[in-house]
C-alpha cells in the first residue's frame, strides 16, 4: 500500500505543478484539467489531491491565494513559486529520463 | 532559504491552527459543491448528484487528518492528544497518580534537600579568578607525615620566595571572639591575615577597602574588614557601618571594609568568617600569647600563594622542599623532621586532611539518600508494571484497532513522562519545604540552603530518568504482548509469572532498604541516649549559669578577677543557692590540647590528646561531680604554687595505667617545663564541646585552676535548691548590681544548655529516621500495590476455590501467606544489612587523632521493635485487598 503511494505521490506531484505553471488554480479546477487533459485516463482521487496540495505549499513549491471561482465562490487558488519552477524543471527532465528508461527496458527484453 | 521558509510555515501553520482548519473546511466543502454542480450540469438530479459527489469524494475527516500530516505539524497534533489522553486517563486513575506523585515527590524531595546541603558544604566552590595560579601552602606536622598547618614565621619565610610566588598571604584558622554593637554582646568568627589576601584570590571588597601594610603594625590602632554576609545579617547591610568603631574582645575596632559578596572566608565548610583582622592585632585581642612564634600547635596558620607567571606546581614544590631543609636546619627545636607541602588550590577544599573525611561524609549521605530514592524508583517500576499488565487488555484493544506499535508507546511513554513531571513538582515543593525545615532546625554551621539551579537541575533530571526508565519498560513489554490469547483470556496468566518475581524481587529490596534505614537510625537514637546517660555524670537540676565579659566594661585583667569573684560572692549569698562557682566559658565546654606524659618516652609516645577545662574552687561540689583520690582545687592554688590539675578517671586510666593518679606529673605539649601535678581524680562525665558533644563515652579531661594561668574566669555557675529558672533572673540583677554596663553574653539554666547543645545529633537522628519512615510508607505503598494486583489478578482463581467450598479465612490465609513470605524475607536480609553495617561501624579507626568516633553495638531490642514494626505495616498494608479477596463472589468471579 505504502510503496504505491509513494510512486503515485510523486507523480501526482509533478502533475499538479505542470498543470498551475501556467495559471493558478483551485483544487477542483486541477483535478478536472488532469483528468480532461489525460483524456480521463488518470482520476485524481481527492484523498490525494488535497493532501499532496499542502505538502507542496508546505515545502514552498507553490503557494494559495483565496480568490473568486469561475461561479464566484470563494476558493483557494494554487499557483507556482519561483522555487516550485526550478523544482518542475528538475522533475521534468526526471521524469523524462525515467520514462525513456522505462521503455527501453520494456521493448528490448 | 528552504529550511527557514519551512520553518516559518511550520511555526505559522501552529499559531493559525484554527483558522487553517477553517480553511481547510471551506477548500473541501467547495470541492464537494464543485462537484455536485458538475453533475447536475451532466443531467443528474440534485439528490442523486449530492450522493455521488459524497461517495467520490471519500472519508473528509481523512482527507483532513492526510492533510494536516502533510503539513509537518502532525507530531505536535499527535503530542497534544497524547497529553490529553494521558491526562484523561491519569485523572480518571487517580488513586494510581496520587500514589505515583507522593512516592517521587517524597524520593526526589529529599533527595534535593540533602544534595542542597552537600551541594552548599562541598560542591560549592568559592569564585576565585585565574584559581589555576593559586596554591595552599602547609607545613607539615613532625615526626609524621601528617599535613598540618604552619607558623606565621614560617609564613614569613615562604613570602620571601618573589621568584616563585607573585604574592602570598595567611590567615589563621578562624577562632570565636565576641564583639560588642548596638549594645549586645555576640559571638563571631575572625580570621587574622595579611594586607595582601585580597590581592592573592583577586577579589575586591564590595565597600570600602582592606587594611593596609602601615595598620598591620603592633602598637597602631586595629582596624577590621566585617565578612559581607555579618554586614547583610547582623548590620543590615547598612554602608554607614564602615568607619564605624565597635568592640572586638572589648578592644576597639574601627570597620574599614566590607569583605567580597558571597565569599564565606578561608576555610571553606559552611561557616562564614565575621570579621577579617590584621595578623599584628593578635596580642591585642587575646590570642595566645606566642602565636607569632614558630609554634603551629597554638596558632595555626593557612598559606595561600599565587605563582609568578610561568612557574609550575612542581617548582614551587621543589622551592618549599628547600625551605623546609634549611627551617629544620636553623631551628631544630620547632622546625627539625617538619616538611612543605604545596598544593594546586583547585585539589584542595579545605584541608588535604579533612577532604577525606568530609567526602566519606559527604558520599555515606548521598548513599542513605539515594537507597530512599531506590526504594521510591523500584516502588515506581512496581507500579508501573502492576498498571502495564492490567491495562494489557486495553493495549491489545488499541492495537487490534489498528495502532502501530509506536504509538501505543508514545502514548505510555507521554503518560509516564507526565506522571514524573507531576513528582518532580512535587518533590521540587518538598525539597523547598525541607530546606525550610533544616534552616529552622538553627544547625551549628551555617549553609548557604537556597535550592539553586544545579539542584533544580538535578531534580529535574532525575524525575525524567525515573519516568523514561520506568515508563518505558512496562511500555515495551506491555506492547509484545500476544494479542490473541489476552483477548479471549481477558487476561495473561502465561506471562504473569516473570513479572509478578520482579515485583517480589521489587517489594523485597523497598523492604530490606526500609529496615536498613531504620536500622541505622536506631544507631543514632543509640549514641543521643548514650549522650544522655552521660550526662547524668553532672548535677543538671537547679544549676544555672552566667557568662559576661568585663573588658566590655572597662575593666583590665586584674580589675576583671577581682570583678568576677564580688560577682560569685553575690550570687553565692543569693538566698538559696548552695554553691558557685567560676568558670571560663560555657559548662564542660572543652578544648583539645595535645599533652606529654611524664616518664613515658617522647617518641614511643602516640599524640595524646586531653581536653582541658577551666574550673574554680568549688567546681566539683556545685556541679556534685565525686572526687575518686586526692583532693579539689583551694584557695592554695595560686600563681605563684606549683601547677597542678584533676583529672577524670579515663584520662588516668589511659594515660597514667591507673586510676589512683595522684602525684603524676604532664605538661602541654609546647610548653617544655611546665609540669603539672596531678591532685586529683573525679568520675567521669559528659563533655560539652561545640562539635556535638557526644562523640566521646569515655572523655580524657582534665581540670586547671585559673588562678595558676593568668586566665580570667567568664562566667558563674550556681546551684539553688530553689530551682534553676528564678535563680538565672536573680543572678543578671546581681550583674547589674555590680556594674550595670556589664553585658550579659549568656544566662541560661543548665537544662536549657544541654538540651540546645543536642540539636545536631538530635538533626542527624530526625532526618534518618525520617528518611527510614518515608522508605517504609513507600515500602507498605509498592506491598499494597503487589498484593492488591495478584488479589485482583487471582480472583478467577479464588472464586472457583470458593465455589469448591473454600472458606474466606483459608483464603485470607493466602494472602497472608504471600505477604508474608515478601516480608519476612526483606526483613531478614534488611536486619542481616543493618548488622553488617554496624560491625563495620565499629571497625573503623578514627580519623584523626583527638577524634573518637561513637562505636554502636548490636541492639537485639532495636531489632526486634524494627521487624514488629515492619510487620505491622506489612499486615496493615495486606488488610485491604485480603479482605477484599474473601469477598470474592464466586459467581462474579467465574462468569467474568
Amino acid at each position: 500500500m505504502s510503496d504505491q503511494t509513494d510512486l503515485l505521490q510523486g507523480t501526482l506531484d509533478l502533475l499538479i505543478m505542470r498543470t498551475i505553471a501556467l495559471e493558478s488554480m483551485h483544487g477542483w479546477a486541477i483535478a478536472q484539467r488532469i483528468q480532461q487533459i489525460s483524456d480521463d485516463l488518470l482520476r485524481v482521487q481527492q484523498g490525494s489531491l488535497y493532501p499532496a496540495l499542502h505538502r507542496l505549499e508546505h515545502q514552498g513549491w507553490i503557494t494559495a491565494a483565496w480568490g473568486a471561482s469561475e461561479n464566484n465562490r470563494r476558493a483557494r487558488f494554487y499557483s507556482l513559486t519561483r522555487a516550485g519552477r526550478k523544482q518542475l524543471t528538475t522533475e521534468l527532465s526526471k521524469w523524462e529520463r525515467l520514462s525513456a528508461g522505462v521503455s527501453l527496458v520494456l521493448q528490448r527484453t | 532559504m528552504r529550511v527557514w521558509h519551512i520553518l516559518r510555515a511550520r511555526i505559522r501553520s501552529l499559531l493559525l491552527r484554527e483558522r487553517r482548519e477553517m480553511d481547510l473546511s471551506e477548500e473541501l466543502r467547495l470541492h464537494i459543491e464543485q462537484e455536485i454542480e458538475r453533475l447536475r450540469a451532466s443531467g443528474m438530479s440534485s439528490e442523486a448528484a449530492r450522493r455521488q459527489a459524497r461517495r467520490t469524494f471519500g472519508g473528509v475527516e481523512q482527507v483532513r487528518e492526510a492533510c494536516r500530516d502533510a503539513r509537518g505539524t502532525a507530531t505536535v497534533d499527535a503530542l497534544v492528544r497524547d497529553l490529553r489522553h494521558s491526562a484523561r486517563r491519569l485523572l480518571r486513575d487517580w488513586q494510581f497518580s496520587a500514589a505515583t506523585v507522593v512516592i517521587l515527590g517524597l524520593g526526589i524531595g529529599a533527595n534535593t534537600a540533602i544534595f542542597s546541603v552537600v551541594n552548599a558544604a562541598l560542591f560549592r566552590v568559592q569564585p576565585f579568578p585565574d584559581p589555576d595560579r593559586l596554591v595552599d601552602i602547609y607545613q607539615n606536622r613532625s615526626n609524621s607525615d601528617g599535613i598540618d598547618a604552619s607558623s606565621y614565621p614560617a609564613y614569613r619565610d615562604m613570602a620571601e620566595y618573589t621568584d616563585v610566588f607573585a604574592s602570598t598571604t595567611t590567615a589563621s584558622v578562624p577562632n570565636t571572639v565576641n564583639y560588642r554593637a548596638d549594645g549586645a554582646v555576640r559571638p563571631a568568627l575572625a580570621e587574622f591575615t595579611t594586607p595582601t589576601y585580597l590581592t592573592v584570590l583577586r577579589l575586591r571588597p564590595s565597600l570600602g577597602r582592606w587594611f593596609d601594610a602601615a595598620e598591620d603594625t603592633r602598637g597602631t590602632a586595629i582596624v577590621a574588614v566585617l565578612g559581607h554576609q555579618a554586614w547583610v545579617r547582623k548590620f543590615g547591610a547598612n554602608p554607614s557601618v564602615v568607619g564605624r568603631t565597635i568592640r572586638i574582645e572589648g578592644v576597639p575596632v574601627t570597620i574599614v571594609g566590607i569583605g567580597p559578596a558571597g565569599y564565606n572566608g578561608t576555610v571553606n565548610l559552611g561557616i562564614v568568617t565575621d570579621f577579617w583582622l590584621p595578623v599584628s592585632a593578635i596580642p591585642a585581642l587575646g590570642g595566645p600569647p606566642r602565636a607569632l612564634e614558630r609554634r603551629p600547635e597554638e596558632a595555626p596558620f593557612l598559606v595561600k600563594a599565587r605563582l609568578r607567571d610561568g612557574v609550575t606546581v612542581a617548582q614551587a614544590r621543589a622551592a618549599m622542599t628547600a625551605l623546609a631543609t634549611r627551617l629544620a636546619a636553623e631551628y631544630p627545636q620547632e622546625d627539625s623532621g617538619k616538611g612543605i607541602s604545596v598544593f594546586a588550590s583547585s585539589e584542595v577544599r579545605i584541608h588535604p586532611q579533612l577532604d577525606t573525611l568530609l567526602e566519606s561524609l559527604a558520599a555515606v549521605l548521598v548513599a542513605v539518600v539515594g537507597l530512599v530514592l531506590a526504594i521510591a524508583c523500584s516502588n515506581l517500576a512496581t507500579l508501573l508494571l502492576v498498571r502495564g499488565v492490567a491495562r494489557a487488555r486495553e493495549i491489545s484493544i488499541r492495537l487490534a484497532l489498528g495502532a502501530t506499535r509506536r504509538q501505543v508507546v508514545r502514548q505510555l511513554l507521554t503518560e509516564s513522562m507526565l506522571l514524573s513531571a507531576a513528582g518532580g513538582a512535587a518533590g521540587c515543593l518538598v525539597a523547598w519545604w525541607a530546606t525550610r525545615l533544616l534552616r529552622a532546625l538553627d544547625l551549628p554551621i551555617v549553609v548557604d540552603l537556597s535550592l539553586d539551579y544545579r539542584v533544580l537541575a538535578f531534580a529535574v533530571a532525575l524525575s525524567l530518568v525515573t519516568g523514561v526508565a520506568f515508563g518505558l519498560a512496562p511500555a515495551l513489554t506491555a506492547t509484545r504482548i500476544d494479542l490473541i490469547p489476552t483477548l479471549r483470556d481477558g487476561g495473561d496468566a502465561r506471562s504473569l509469572g516473570g513479572r509478578l518475581t520482579m515485583q517480589n524481587a521489587l517489594v523485597v529490596f523497598q523492604v530490606a532498604v526500609s529496615v536498613l534505614l531504620l536500622g541505622g537510625t536506631s544507631v543514632v537514637l543509640q549514641m543521643l541516649g548514650a549522650s544522655r546517660i552521660q550526662r547524668a555524670g553532672y548535677a543538671i537540676d537547679g544549676v544555672a549559669m552566667l557568662e559576661t565579659d568585663a573588658r566590655y566594661a572597662g575593666y583590665s585583667a586584674t580589675d576583671g578577677r577581682r570583678v568576677y569573684e564580688e560577682m560569685r560572692r553575690r550570687v553565692a549569698a543569693l538566698p538559696g543557692v548552695e554553691s558557685a562557682v567560676l568558670t571560663r566559658g560555657l559548662p564542660m565546654q572543652t578544648s583539645g590540647t595535645r599533652v606529654v606524659i611524664e616518664g613515658v618516652q617522647a617518641a614511643a609516645q602516640p599524640v595524646v590528646v586531653a581536653s582541658a577545662i577551666w574550673a574554680g574552687p568549688g567546681y566539683f561540689d556545685t556541679l556534685r561531680i565525686p572526687i575518686l583520690y586526692g583532693r579539689p582545687f583551694d584557695d592554695g592554688d595560686r600563681a605563684d604554687s606549683p601547677r597542678v590539675a584533676v583529672v577524670s578517671e579515663s584520662m588516668a586510666r589511659a594515660y597514667f595505667g591507673v586510676v589512683n593518679a595522684v602525684g603524676r606529673r604532664f605538661r602541654l605539649e609546647p610548653d617544655a617545663n611546665g609540669w603539672i601535678a596531678v591532685i586529683g581524680v573525679v568520675r567521669d562525665t559528659g563533655t560539652a564541646d561545640l562539635q556535638g558533644d557526644l562523640v566521646d563515652p569515655t572523655p580524657r579531661l582534665f581540670y586547671r585552676a585559673f588562678a595558676q594561668w593568668s586566665q580570667s574566669p567568664t562566667t558563674v555557675l550556681a546551684r539553688s535548691s530553689l530551682g534553676a529558672a528564678s535563680l538565672v533572673g536573680a543572678m543578671q540583677r546581681e550583674l547589674r548590681n555590680v556594674d550595670a554596663t556589664l553585658p550579659v553574653i549568656s544566662a541560661t539554666t543548665m537544662e536549657r544548655y544541654l538540651g540546645d547543645s543536642l540539636t545536631v545529633s538530635e538533626a542527624v537522628a530526625m532526618c534518618l529516621g525520617t528518611l527510614g519512615a518515608v522508605g517504609l510508607c513507600l515500602a507498605s505503598i509498592g506491598l499494597y500495590a503487589v498484593v492488591a494486583f495478584t488479589v485482583s489478578r487471582r480472583s478467577r482463581e479464588i472464586g472457583i476455590r470458593m465455589a469448591l467450598g473454600a472458606r474466606g479465612r483459608q483464603v485470607v490465609w493466602g494472602v497472608a501467606r504471600q505477604v508474608g513470605v515478601l516480608v519476612g524475607v526483606g526483613t531478614g536480609v534488611g536486619l542481616t544489612l543493618s548488622v553488617l553495617a554496624i560491625l563495620a561501624l565499629r571497625a573503623v579507626a578514627a580519623p584523626a587523632p583527638g577524634v573518637t568516633l561513637y562505636r554502636p553495638t548490636v541492639d537485639p531490642l532495636a531489632l526486634v521493635s524494627i521487624a514488629a514494626l515492619v510487620a505491622l505495616v506489612g499486615v496493615t498494608a495486606a488488610c485491604v485487598p485480603a479482605r477484599r479477596a474473601s469477598r470474592v463472589d464466586p459467581v462474579v468471579a467465574l462468569r467474568s
